[in-house]
């Protein structure tokens, strides 16, 4: 039986994506990786998450394999399975098995969302024996110094019977994403997007006041990434209050009760 | 004929005297929604609602035209107090609807905002409008437009006495320039009512005080007695005669209640402010601290005297609740009664639901449970690749499951129904049916669907008279089968009195708490806000419900709320958070949807 690796979606970027920080967490980051711990993010979404981690991937010269968890996802697709081809069967390792054997950063997107028996292969892998056991092949593969696990989600669609188990959650160290304060989330915008810092202000105003509606009014509130959008449209020539309805509004609520209203909040920074 | 000059006469003159533009009138009711949301944007508390405020009388002068009408004492004007915010029911006072519907938003976000609540009415105003323009360009535009409209409304300067001219002069500034004045001149009447602005002092007295000293007052015993004062400041709210039951009391009496409890408790001249403020609000108030005041009151609301204080109940069992105003949760503060409806007579299902029943059968007998696939199995309705490869790439027969199978899990849930039982379910929804013959039926078909799918439930009601008679129906326990006896006390359910919802659903959750499932679901369906006859009114209720549900939710329980109340939207996010309730738009589709609705929430 041979072992071979396929290629997966590993992005080594040449270029540091931009990313601005809003408190220590490239600091922690860092430290986590000197000192070989998991780390866990976690925040609402389009709050920087999938962005901070590649920018850290990036910075720390370190290969970034990309997870995005659902229901369906079982312990072997992270870790891999036997496959057949003309040859007859072959291993294939997952990508988690590749960023243990090459070193990198596997990053696993909305863990609560994968099934409760992909964790069991995180536990050895996080606490501080650093080993993936294989049991298919019975490899037991030692993490090397360059492998760190990198594991995010968003509390806000916590289901009432999935979540982490507190065993799982006290292996990483955790780091709690916000939105920036609205000087930062403004420069971010700008930069993102390319819009003057005026329309960025009050675009990230928009942002604020529509957060603080949230759980009465809508079911999440709007992440930067929706901002970041209707800045760009912006940028292009589009109409400010076409983008904010494009962009944002129609992406929060599919109430047209709702939509008008917050319409209403749109035109109260966007009208003439 | 000469009448009929007359009343023409005065129609015209009266319009002519109120400068309203009726073609132009945008009504609360079509923005308030809206309004809501912005005021929530801007920073207002989620937990007010928007309410159409009753008219204060301004005691500035009047137009000769207004005189002459004899008109123009009262103002709509905005103000936000600790159960809502309160905008004017209708605004019709630019000629432009564009104007006047802006009015409203800037209003909603002036309360919203407000960051001098402390100062004087002329500097708290320009400092809110500051705040808001200086955020909301969108806002600031309209405000522009806002105050050209309300200075062309305003009366000419040029007619009034030198000291009003000087306050009148004094006023559009700051409307212009806002921040630029730091005091009004004193003049013998107080300014023409400024309609951008919110209302001078809030929340208690209608007729504004300027910073000036405050006048002298009249006796609070007096000002209550006085039966022309009993004038209520809600229209919408108007209490209603049932059976010597009163059924819907107006929040403002409340508001103003708590306000004169809480802000003033400390002021030394408190008997004054309070008189001050009946007085001039044309309403009577229950002044809890004024012992004689409120004796009479009592009286006239039906509540006994003990009732109002909150001292803790004795006896065991007894229900906590929660205070907003002090952040409190109150122990032994609510009675809860059980009551078995042991005398209701067995019957079977009304033959009018004979067909949903047999639907619903249908349905939930077809409502396939969840399936669950197992893997590895040795013997299944589909292969399982993966056990099936590794066989091969091991070339052992050591492993012998290569099959999936799928397999009925458990329904592992108990479901605790709780309707509302209280008066306002004597509501008429049309078809000569009632809102508690709704919820009655409701009750019937919910059962059937569920003794199909097997699943554990119990029916409760409550209704309340006061906190130490909290009146909970046990219609069918957990452990008690589904059948005539139970749909005797579901037939026998019957309108109450009021709604203590918390109480309620305190109760409620110990006995789902007690209830061994993977699942449990605390279901309730109403039909209105909670309230009761005594403090539990309006914010209180709202609040002291939302806790109660918080607490339910530690304890593991999924509460979910079914309501017919059309403007639920207002407080139910608050209470239940955003996506734990449904309007129901026609409550007479209740029967048939609640099945349905449990149906999903359960799959
Ligand atoms: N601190 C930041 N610096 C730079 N850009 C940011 C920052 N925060 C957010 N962004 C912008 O927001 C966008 C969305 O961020 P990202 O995709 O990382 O969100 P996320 O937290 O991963 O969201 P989700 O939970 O939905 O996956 C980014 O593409 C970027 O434009
Ligand atoms: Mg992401």
């Amino acid at each position: 039986m041979t072992v071979t690796s396929i290629a997966r979606a590993v992005r080594v970027p040449s270029l540091i994506p931009r990313y601005t920080p809003t408190g220590d967490e490239i600091e922690v980051f860092e430290l986590a990786h000197q000192n070989r711990l998991p780390v866990l993010i976690k925040g609402p979404t389009g709050c920087g998450k999938t962005r901070f981690v590649e920018h850290m991937a990036a910075r720390l010269g370190l290969a970034l394999y990309t997870v995005s968890c659902h229901d369906d996802l079982s312990a072997s697709d992270l870790v891999g399975r036997h496959l057949i081809d003309a040859s007859g069967t072959y291993w294939s390792d997952g990508p988690l098995t590749q960023a243990v054997r090459h070193g990198g950063i596997c990053y696993l997107d909305e863990v609560v969302e994968a099934r409760k028996d992909t964790t069991v292969v995180l536990h050895a892998l996080s606490d501080d024996r650093r080993i993936l056991p294989i049991d298919r092949t019975g490899e037991q593969l030692e993490a090397p110094p360059g492998f760190m696990l990198v594991v995010s989600y968003n509390p806000g669609y916590q289901h009432l019977l999935k979540g982490l188990k507190p065993s799982t959650r006290q292996r990483f160290v955790s780091l709690a994403f916000g939105f920036p304060e609205a000087g930062l989330e403004g420069e971010i915008v700008a930069g993102e997007a390319g819009v003057d810092q005026a329309t960025a202000k009050r675009l990230v105003t928009l942002a604020n006041a529509l957060r603080s509606t949230a759980d009465h009014d809508l079911e999440e509130a709007p992440g930067t990434r929706l901002i970041v959008d209707a800045a760009k449209l912006i940028a292009a020539g589009c109409d400010p209050r076409v983008a904010c309805r494009a962009a944002i509004v129609e992406c929060l609520s599919d109430d047209p009760e709702i939509t008008r209203a917050l319409m209403v909040v749109v035109l109260a920074i966007f009208g003439d | 004929m000469e009448e009929q000059v007359g009343i023409a006469w005065h129609r015209l003159i009266s319009r002519f005297a109120a400068r309203r533009f009726p073609e132009a009138a945008v009504l609360l009711q079509d923005i308030s929604r809206d309004a809501a949301l912005l005021f929530r944007a801007l920073g207002g508390d989620h937990g007010v609602m928007v309410q159409a405020g009753a008219q204060s009388s301004h005691g500035a002068r009047r137009s000769l035209l207004e005189r002459l009408a004899g008109s123009g004492f009262k103002a709509d004007l905005a103000w936000l107090d600790r159960q809502a915010l309160r905008l004017p029911p209708l605004v019709d006072v630019f000629p432009d609807r564009q104007l006047n519907r802006d009015l409203y938003f800037w209003l909603a976000a002036l309360c919203a905002a407000d960051p001098r609540p402390d100062q004087p009415w002329l500097a708290r105003n320009q400092a809110a409008v500051l705040a808001v323009s200086g955020d909301f360009p969108g806002l600031a535009a309209r405000y522009g437009r806002l105050v050209a409209a309300e200075i062309a409304r305003r009366p000419p300067i040029s007619r009034m006495a030198p000291d009003e001219a000087r306050q009148e002069q004094a006023i559009r500034d700051a409307l212009q320039k806002p921040g630029s004045v730091a005091e009004l001149p004193a003049a013998r009447r107080p300014p023409h009512p400024v309609l951008l602005w919110l209302r001078p002092e809030l929340p208690a007295a209608g007729k504004p005080r300027f910073g000036a000293r405050p006048e002298p007052a009249s006796q609070a015993a007096s000002a209550l007695q006085s039966d022309k004062k009993r004038r209520m400041a809600e229209h919408a709210e108007m209490p209603e005669r049932k059976g010597g039951l009163l059924l819907f009391r107006p929040e403002s009496i409340f508001s103003w209640t708590e306000y004169a409890k809480v802000e003033h408790e400390t002021q030394e001249n408190e008997d004054q402010d309070l008189a001050r403020a009946a007085d001039d609000l044309d309403i009577i108030a229950v002044a809890q601290d004024s012992k004689s005041v409120a004796k009479k009151l009592r009286m006239s609301l039906d509540l006994s005297p003990a009732e109002g204080d909150g001292s803790p109940l004795e006896g065991n069992g007894m229900l906590p609740e929660w205070d907003y105003r002090s952040h409190t949760l109150k122990p032994d503060q609510c009675r809860v009664n059980t009551i078995l409806l042991a005398d209701a007579l067995p019957c079977a299902l009304p033959a009018h639901l004979k067909r949903d029943q047999q639907r619903l059968r249908r349905q939930f007998a077809a409502l396939q449970p969840l399936r669950q696939r197992l893997k590895a199995q040795p013997e299944g309705s589909e292969i399982d690749i993966d056990p099936y490869i590794r066989h091969l790439a091991h070339r052992s027969g050591a492993e012998g499951g290569f099959y999936l199978d799928q397999r009925k899990r458990d329904r592992d849930l108990a479901c605790l129904l709780l309707a509302d039982l209280s008066l306002s379910t004597e509501a008429w929804v049309g078809d000569g049916r009632r809102v508690i013959d709704v919820i009655r039926d409701s009750l019937f078909l919910f059962s059937e669907a569920l003794s199909v799918s097997r699943d554990r439930f119990a029916l409760y009601g409550f209704s309340s008279k006061q906190r130490s008679d909290v009146r909970f129906h046990t219609l069918k326990a957990f452990n008690e089968p589904y059948g005539d006896a139970v749909r005797g006390r579901i037939n026998a359910v019957s309108p109450g009195y009021y709604t203590r919802m918390g109480a309620a659903i305190r109760r409620a959750a110990q006995i789902l708490e007690r209830q061994k499932a993977r699942e449990r679901l605390l279901l309730l369906l109403t039909d209105g806000k909670p309230n009761d006859a005594d403090h539990y009114e309006g914010r209180y209720g709202i609040e002291d419900t939302r806790k109660a549900l918080i607490a339910a939710r530690q304890q593991g329980l999924r509460p979910f709320c079914v309501t017919v109340d059309q403007e639920a939207h207002e407080y139910l996010p608050h209470i239940f958070g955003k996506d734990n309730f449904i309007i129901i738009r026609k409550s007479s589709e209740l029967p048939a949807r609640l099945p349905l609705l449990y149906a999903l929430l359960t799959r």
